[in-house]
């Protein structure tokens, strides 16, 4: 019975983890290349999630509809995230880098009350999508096959986005402008552009772990603090920048999330700020970063 | 010579400024009704919050994006003292503030620890876990049902007494934090925020100062948390909501972070814009956003650095007409 209880909390955990790990990689890979600390990731997410909701709630009757809405939801937060960074970011790239995370801070509180406005406060629930709507055996226990699937999602993410940066040219680019962006910009390269595109690529992720999500927890006002709050404690584990360091990271926040809540339900919230303290302690630049 | 004389007569303005402006502030509740009073009062706190913030964020160059925390870490220890233990006012009014700076030591410690940008995310993250105490610790803290009936004695029960109060602790935090702002100590976190290598080459110990103004501000913060749970005799979670340090956060931008007096200026703008649109429209926030990013676009000096660069401008007309 113990065990049982054990192996599902660790599934669990590392269900919920991922999906950590996808919204706290777009808000690393932001920062790796603009070295803007986008403090509107959570609001982009629960943008997503509020999106997933609307689009499988107005359109019920379509088949699959919830993989469409898949598709669609973190296409609209990464086109909203490109409206973001060409009105806004833009003009703001030479100050201070603290005038970006001012501005990005400002847009939680205009993006929450976007969402209030056109959704309301209330909280919103959504089906698990056929085939995964029910549970499967795995390892003895009975456990549900869309956070399953959700599990697996992780890891393909970080294999895609690490293939990205190596393979394709885009990813060249991107790497390239990490390094030195104005060498990059005298080579040619529409950097201005590169920006965007990386922008809007990691609001599509925050945008897909809204979507995500959708099906695990109610869709609601102020999930947005909530995660933002995770995706931080996992990238000062993991170090910010590093996208292997954000899986990491997730794995080691989901893990002992979940075996706290076995363990001391109470003080399980705790946990996650145990670790990033104790990992400010012993390693303060993070597992995978180098000392500053 | 007549670099002397000017001097002294921008200091005579200014002492002339600061008396009269006293004056005006002792003689305000013989003047406007109570309901306008207890908004300086709201004013004066949120002041003193907003100073306190600025302590790092406009001389250290530290954004903390956490003052909520330490502001409710007053509130609350102010609060509990007073309902659960039966502490006179007087301590549990300097609890409050010690308690906020003891706080402080421990997060800024952790928070001092690496770059710019991990204190920044590292404020907003222990801010939220005093939020998610308070909001959990159900039998001590009394949850999101807050702590109500908190008794202050009969002395400062009517606004009018409690005006003066709050007037007599915020002028004396506003001179000990201008103190600290134009002392050498002040200095070095100016000199640490212009360019913290050169500020190590010269003998600044950069994080043992970062860490000791985090400190102060956290002070700062909770004597206005203290001072704002006495005001309305109850305390809330929400004290320790990020979105309570978005208010000083924008306090300070919209008045003008480089100037000391700027977040005051700011105060007193936010409080007004606040019940003037919140009387128009529900969606304050959304227009709270809206002003961050356009101050941040177009106002970054904010309304006390707009006025002083236009000031400026005009002191330069001025001598150059004088000297043609």
């Amino acid at each position: 019975m113990l065990a049982e209880n054990i192996i599902r909390q660790l599934l669990s955990g590392l269900s919920m983890g991922m999906v950590v790990f996808i919204i706290a990689a777009g808000l690393s890979l932001i920062f790796g290349t603009l070295k803007v600390l986008n403090m509107a990731h959570g609001a982009i997410y629960m943008f997503g999630a509020f999106l997933c909701y609307w689009l499988t709630s107005w359109l019920p009757n379509v088949p699959g509809i919830f993989w469409w809405s898949l598709v669609i939801a973190p296409l609209g937060s990464a086109i909203f995230g490109g409206i973001i960074e060409i009105l806004l970011l833009r003009r703001i790239y030479g100050l201070d880098m603290m005038y970006q995370w001012i501005l990005t801070f400002g847009l939680i509180l205009f993006i929450g009350d976007i969402c209030r406005l056109l959704w309301g406060v209330d909280y919103y629930m959504v089906a698990p999508p056929w085939p995964l709507n029910g549970p499967v055996e795995i390892f003895g226990v009975f456990f549900p096959a869309y956070n399953l699937f959700v599990m697996m999602l992780g890891p393909i993410i970080l294999m895609g986005i690490g293939a990205m940066l190596r393979f394709t040219r885009l990813g060249r680019v991107i790497r390239a402008a990490t390094f030195n962006p104005e060498m990059v910009g005298a080579l040619g390269v529409n950097v201005p552009l590169t920006f965007t595109l990386v922008f809007m690529l990691g609001c599509w992720l925050a945008g897909l772990g809204g979507a995500l999500v959708a099906p695990m927890t109610a869709v609601s006002l102020g999930m947005d603090a909530a995660v933002i709050i995770d995706c931080f404690i996992i990238v000062v584990i993991g170090g910010l920048g590093s996208t292997l360091g954000a899986f990491i990271g997730a794995i080691i926040f989901g893990l002992s999330y979940a075996l706290g809540i076995l363990v001391a339900p109470k003080l399980a919230i705790a946990i996650g700020f145990v670790i990033m303290a104790v990992i400010l302690i012993i390693r303060p630049w993070g597992l995978l970063g180098r000392p500053e | 010579m007549k670099q002397n004389q000017v001097l002294s007569l921008v200091q005579r303005k200014r002492l002339l400024g600061l008396v009269a402006t006293a004056l005006c502030l002792v003689l305000l509740p013989r003047v406007i009704s109570l309901g306008y009073l207890s908004l300086v009062i709201e004013m004066m706190i949120l002041g003193v919050a907003a100073c306190g913030l600025n302590l790092i964020m406009g001389y250290a160059g530290m954004v903390s994006f956490g003052p909520a925390g330490l502001y409710a870490t007053g509130a609350y220890a102010t609060a509990l003292l007073i309902v659960r233990f039966d502490i006179p006012f007087t301590w549990a009014m300097i609890a409050g503030p010690v308690a906020a700076a003891l706080a402080g030591v421990i997060i800024g410690w952790f928070c001092v620890r690496r770059t710019a940008v991990y204190f920044a995310l590292l404020t907003l993250a222990f801010s939220q876990i005093i939020y998610t105490v308070v909001f959990v610790w159900y039998s001590f803290t009394g949850g999101d049902n807050g702590i109500v009936g908190i008794k202050t004695p009969p002395i400062l029960s009517s606004i009018d007494n409690y005006y003066y109060f709050t007037l007599i602790t915020s002028a004396a935090c506003l001179a000990a934090m201008w103190m600290i702002c134009n002392s050498s100590f002040g200095k070095a976190l100016k000199a640490i925020r212009e360019n913290p290598e050169r500020a190590e080459f010269i003998g600044i110990h950069v994080r043992r100062y970062q860490l000791a103004a985090f400190v102060l501000s956290s002070f700062f913060l909770g004597a206005a948390g203290s001072l704002y749970c006495c005001f309305n005799h109850n305390v809330f979670p929400v004290y320790a909501h990020w979105s309570k340090g978005a208010d000083i956060l924008v306090v300070c931008l919209l008045g003008g972070m480089f100037h000391f007096w700027g977040p005051i200026v700011g105060s007193v703008v936010y409080i007004l814009l606040d019940k003037i649109i919140v009387s128009f429209t529900q969606y304050w926030p959304m227009v709270l956003g809206l002003i961050v990013v356009l101050a941040v676009l177009f106002l970054r000096g904010g309304i006390a650095g707009f006025i002083s660069s236009r000031a400026l401008v005009k002191a330069a007309q001025q001598s150059s007409g004088g000297d043609r």
